[in-house]
């Protein structure tokens, strides 16, 4: 092979992704020149071009899923301003050329309500409180507080250097402190992870553990390094457990990771698409144990 | 109408769902068939998808609405499929797998024969669709952004956190892989 000083690179592969950027129209004029310049002097290029044209078209003429009018409708009643009584603002400027969306969006409306009974705003404020046993929980608040409150500033000092440990230990021990450790309670995962999705737009695994003596009783939102997170809480018996759920884009899943200190247990751990922090005022067997539960019927 | 204001807002952000999200409906719908392998599945992601849209919409910063409510799609395909079917997540296996895969296809050996391109272009669509269908996750997800999706090489790079130069590999594999599984002899 002769070498070339058109500046694209000399190595059959190198030349080979600048053919795909060729077809994909990523070059810029002088690139694309010099490709197709070395295209036409070898014909072995000229048929991996050949090559690459057909794969690309062929796929690029796949027949597209159709969007139904059904499912466009439900998507449209997502965004339809507070999801009310028709709103002729809204009906206008929805795409007009779609038939039947008027219609369609109302019953959109009511297949969603009834296929996830989420967002905040659908759920009456009377169930925040409905069956739950608040002063039972109070009290366990009350001495999980106490029994926390000085194991959290001991981790607070001694791991500055993790600052989102730390933030994950001072939300815990902020939830603990506060009137309410969980802004939604629900034992119901089905509640729960609509209203996390509804807020935040980002809606961890949440498997009720009760069975395995870790009920679910809820989440909250905690805003740790400027964002919004996820955070789970479970109880075990008088211990509430803050599980933090950090969405990841394309992470590594990494084993459990032992953060505790000072009779303070926390764990840190990841699959992939969550980076999870349990953090509780539990022994650390007894964390682990929930962790280890928690990861088998979360994957 | 008394309290203008904050209807106003709701109405601006509405309305902004309705550009940024119901045009791509159709790229959203393909994505998600491709990434969870049927496509009534894809239904279900992508409106999973489009609630977190609209949660999030008042953070959508200008650039492509595609690539936005692709990446939301994405991340809730993946999501959902470590939910509801764990043992297809863990067929994939590491990169350097993935490389060792792909020149076990002859596809990092531009120099050999390749199939004549007119058998490419000749293949039907039901073997088109199950070849893409048989690419590792990353190929196929690279090949369904660019060519079915239209995405940029940027936009995808950005999206999967990946270089730019990643991408470029990934794509090149993702139809070397097609070429020779489809130019085959029937």
């Amino acid at each position: 092979m002769t070498a070339h000083d058109d500046g694209l690179p000399n190595d059959p592969e190198g030349i080979r992704l600048m053919i795909h950027a060729l077809v994909d129209g990523e070059l810029d004029a002088a690139a694309a020149l010099a490709v197709e310049r070395r295209i036409a002097a070898d014909p072995q290029l000229a048929a991996e071009h050949a090559r690459i044209v057909a794969v690309q078209g062929a796929v690029s003429r796949l027949p597209r899923p159709d969007v139904s009018d059904a499912f466009l409708a439900r998507i449209a009643a997502i965004g339809a301003p507070a999801a009310q009584a028709p709103d002729q603002e809204a009906q206008r400027r929805s795409p007009s050329s779609i038939p039947g969306l008027t219609v369609g969006a109302a019953g959109g409306l009511r297949r969603s309500a009834e296929a996830r009974p989420s967002p905040a705003r659908t759920m009456p404020r009377a169930r925040r409180f409905g069956s739950f046993d608040w002063r039972a929980m109070a009290a366990s608040i009350m001495i999980s507080a106490v029994l926390a409150s000085g194991a959290t500033q001991w981790v607070m000092v001694n791991n500055v250097a993790d600052g989102f440990a730390a933030a994950v230990a001072s939300g815990h021990r902020r939830s603990l402190l506060a009137a309410s450790p969980i802004d939604i309670v629900s034992s119901d995962r089905h509640t729960v992870k609509p209203w996390l999705d509804a807020r935040i737009g980002v809606s961890p695994p949440a498997p009720d553990l009760a069975q395995d003596g870790f009920a679910l009783i809820g989440g909250r939102v905690e805003v740790i390094s400027g964002r919004p997170v996820p955070a789970l809480v479970y109880r075990h018996r008088e211990h509430l457990i803050t599980l933090v759920a950090e969405p990841q884009q394309s992470g590594k899943a990494t084993e459990p990771n032992d953060l505790s200190s000072g009779g303070f247990s926390m764990v840190h751990w990841s699959d992939g698409a969550f980076s999870y922090w349990a953090i509780s005022d539990m022994e650390r067997p007894e964390l682990d144990d929930f962790v280890a539960r928690f990861r088998k019927a979360a994957v | 109408m008394p309290d203008h204001g904050a209807d106003l807002s709701e109405k601006a952000l509405a309305e902004r769902f309705g550009e940024v999200v119901l045009p791509h409906l159709g790229d959203a719908l393909s994505l998600a068939r491709w990434l969870t392998g049927n496509a009534a599945d894809a239904e279900d992601v992508v409106q999973d998808a489009c609630i977190k849209a609209h949660a999030g919409i008042a953070g959508y910063a200008g650039g492509n609405p595609r690539a936005w409510l692709l990446t939301i799609v994405r991340n809730t395909s993946y999501t959902w499929m470590s939910r509801n079917r764990p043992r297809g997540m863990m067929a994939v296996g590491d990169l350097g797998d993935l490389d060792d895969m792909a020149s076990a296809h002859g596809t990092s050996l531009p120099d050999e024969d390749g199939p004549e391109a007119s058998l490419i272009a000749k293949a039907d669509t039901a073997a088109l669709e199950a070849a893409i269908v048989a690419l590792p996750q990353p190929f196929r997800e690279t090949l369904v952004l660019r060519d079915i999706n239209g995405l940029s090489y940027r936009e995808i790079s950005a999206m999967l956190a990946v270089p730019i130069g990643t991408v470029m590999s990934r794509l090149a594999r993702a139809r070397g892989l097609l070429a020779s599984e489809l130019g085959r002899a029937p």
